[in-house]
């Protein structure tokens, strides 16, 4: 039974409200930088179920240039793998099972600005959760900006097991040496940028006392019958008037449509540019690998034509595979940043799609209302 | 849920004013950030079966003369009561502040929770510890957050700063004045996405909400809109046909609404119109044909190679086209994107 559960595919997160909340604070308050935490939880069956949530401590670094801001950066983006941190959620897990939160690791979150979560930090950290710590782990991808223009952006990924495998050996080269039997691991594995990000659907749970609670948010429902306000000074300071409700936010009625449309631009941008520069590293290879192989061509058709000759004066044959040892072949780049690149442009696209879908859609409404009659 | 009592102060509400300070008039205020209350909430679900009321830190952060105090984080503290005496986990509180210090250097310990309306003489106790000398909120009052936490019933939450109060030295370890201060929840503009999301849930029956798409969440408030449009349409049209008690106070509140409505010349909204949904088509198609390269891109980096030894310089051209016309749909929305930005 236990084995019975252990090997079934994670197929979904659930989230409580708590959870939610924190790493929204977390998140605006670390805002630009990116903040990252421990999610703890219990697993129960194909349901991941993340009950609490503990950020990982600042990491101060005096930043006075530019250089070494990027370094806090990085180091505040590589946080969940840092073994300092590592510590530290085990020592925070102890203490909170003493209160009787699940204290079970489950994963951990950040923050993302724009959907730019995808890139190696993110992939390396989820890989060191999934291998090291926990194979049932997820990673919870907060958006800050994304959620501030309506609705809340937070998404549950796990590293697909071909991408992991391929991973643990590093092996992100298409490695077509001349007559190599080695396997091609990127086309054996067909492993494609799909493939390695999961997104599980991710619900958000609320507990009775809280459901309650909200019933009472932002304001109470009155008691007693309401009677008309005598004038409009009295309307509008009445405490009886209801506040807008949390939901649903008129926010996402908002008419903004540039900002967000060029900052998706420019994104889409400085990754189509990745992209090109790693194609142009990838042809440089292959230019490289086409000269020398047709060195070694030449080389074996003279040493053939010359065994030939010596054959033909009943001379030992010289030994045809020094070549190997003449020539080097030129190494493969990694085909991981292209990957992963490539993951995030879909990432973008589809994020500017979801946008522009919506914006057109309060566009046509705004033109029909102000000029009725002609639509 | 912010409580809507009112409070006179004759004096200042301040406890222990420490002497030789000058003290200032202003009431004490406390705004209590969501996640604090959430996370009382649920240390209270997951209490040991045999205790009524559990507690823990507040953590959050005081202004400068220390008359506003915001509650941004809490913990749960393990504590035992009986009928006779209190324990709290000293160790464990001084240890767990320390660890939430390093992870938010910028809060500073500001007061307890308990889960239970009560005040007793344990709760007195316990202000007494908080407050101290040291290791407690001295030289300001400590923050007592109580959170009404039985079923059924309207949570309740109130706020409380003390006062010494005692006979004898013995006695004024165990007893203080509660002295109730106002207090409000607080929620920032981020918050609002989620607390949006949350309580959507609040009116269904498994208490859960999967996430929403940025189109659902519209189609909701253009619904929503709607109704409210045909509540206020039915209250006119009731009180157009004398069935309803007008009031002058909603008609003006009404007409200084509807005044709001922009008055722009046709042809302007034509103009911007056509300039912006030609802008956000041409995104949107180019984001479409970028995906679409891209997939392109990846698949010949591993199909023409699944295809067996073929020669490299085939493949290499092949690749180059992509990248290309990659290029090309680069150059194309460059151009748009000026445009975007020019209009």
């Amino acid at each position: 039974m236990a084995d019975a559960t252990k090997d079934m595919p994670i197929k979904e997160v659930q989230v409580e409200a708590l959870v939610v909340m924190k790493i929204i604070k977390h998140a605006q308050q670390a805002f630009p930088t990116i903040a990252t935490g421990s999610l703890v939880g219990l697993e129960d069956g194909g349901k991941l179920e993340v009950t609490n949530t503990f950020s990982f401590p600042t990491i101060d670094v005096p930043a006075t240039d530019g250089h070494q801001q990027e370094t806090a950066a990085n180091l505040a983006a590589g946080a969940p793998r840092a073994k300092a941190n590592v510590v530290y959620q085990n020592e925070m897990i102890k203490f909170l099972r003493e209160v009787n939160v699940d204290a079970n690791n489950v994963g951990w979150y950040t923050s993302a600005n724009m959907g730019n979560f995808v890139n190696l930090n993110t992939i390396e950290n989820q890989f060191f959760y999934q291998k090291e710590m926990n194979e049932r782990t997820v990673a919870l991808v907060h958006d800050v900006s994304r959620s501030s223009q309506g609705s809340l952006s937070l998404r549950a990924f796990r590293l697909s097991p071909q991408f992991m495998a391929a991973y643990k050996e590093s092996k992100f080269t298409t490695e077509r040496y001349l007559d190599c039997s080695n396997p091609c691991s990127l086309q054996k594995s067909g492993l494609r940028y799909h493939d390695i990000l999961v997104e599980l659907p991710l619900t958000i749970h609320n507990s009775h006392l809280l459901t309650s609670l909200l019933h009472q948010l932002p304001s109470e429902v009155p008691k007693q019958k309401l009677g008309f306000p005598p004038n409009l000074a009295a309307l509008l300071q009445d405490q009886n008037t209801p506040q807008p409700p949390l939901f649903p936010n008129y926010d996402s009625l908002d008419l903004s449509i540039d900002p967000f449309l060029e900052k998706s631009c420019d994104l889409l941008l400085d990754s189509i540019e990745n992209h090109h520069t790693e194609l142009n590293n990838y042809q440089y290879y292959q230019r490289s690998l086409a000269r020398e192989q047709a060195k070694i061509t030449a080389w074996q058709t003279k040493r053939k034509a010359e065994n030939a000759a010596r054959a033909a004066s009943k001379q030992p044959p010289l030994p045809e595979d020094e070549w190997q040892r003449l020539f080097k072949l030129p190494q493969e780049p990694s085909r991981l940043e292209t990957l992963i690149n490539s993951r995030q442009v879909e990432q973008y696209a589809r994020q500017m799609d979801g946008f522009t879908a919506s914006v057109s859609t309060k566009m046509f409404a705004v033109k029909s209302n102000l000029l009725p009659g002609e639509s | 849920m912010a409580n809507k009592d009112s409070f006179l102060h004759l004096a200042r509400p301040l406890g222990p004013a420490p002497i030789g300070a000058s003290a200032s008039t202003a009431p004490l205020s406390v705004s209590v950030h969501p996640q604090a209350i959430f996370s009382i909430l649920d240390h209270s679900l997951r209490r040991p079966q045999d205790q009524d009321r559990v507690i823990g830190t507040l953590l959050g952060t005081r202004s400068e003369d220390g008359t506003e105090i915001e509650i941004r984080n809490c913990y749960a503290v393990p504590h035992t009561e009986t009928a006779e005496q209190v324990e709290v986990d000293m160790d464990y509180q001084k240890q767990m502040l320390a660890l939430h210090l390093r992870a938010n250097p910028r809060e500073v310990l500001v007061g307890w929770y308990a889960t239970s309306s009560d005040l007793n003489t344990f709760s007195a106790l316990i202000q007494n510890f908080y407050g101290q000398q040291g290791d407690g909120t001295w030289p300001h009052p400590a923050v007592h957050l109580t959170v009404s936490t039985e079923p059924g019933k309207e949570i309740e939450s109130r706020t409380y700063i003390s006062a010494p109060i005692g006979v004898t030295a013995e006695r004024a370890a165990d007893s203080c004045l509660f002295i109730p201060v106002p207090h409000e929840l607080k929620y920032g503009e981020a918050e609002r996405s989620g607390l949006e999301l949350i309580s959507s849930a609040k009116d269904r029956e498994d208490r859960s909400q999967p996430i929403i798409t940025d189109l659902e969440s519209l189609e909701r408030a253009v619904r929503q809109t709607l109704d409210m449009l045909e509540r206020v349409t039915k209250y006119v049209n009731d009180v157009l046909d004398e069935e309803d008690e007008p009031s002058s106070a909603l008609g003006q509140f009404l007409l200084n609404t509807l005044s709001l409505a922009p008055k722009v010349d046709a042809a302007d909204i034509e103009r911007d119109f056509n300039a912006h949904i030609q802008d956000v088509l041409a995104v949107s198609y180019l984001a479409n044909t970028i995906r679409t390269q891209i997939d392109l891109s990846n698949r010949l980096a591993t199909a023409a190679l699944s295809l067996g030894p073929a020669d490299p310089l085939a493949d290499g051209n092949e690749r180059r086209e992509g990248g290309d016309r990659q290029k090309g749909g680069d150059r194309r929305n460059k151009g748009r994107q000026q445009k975007a930005q020019e209009a």
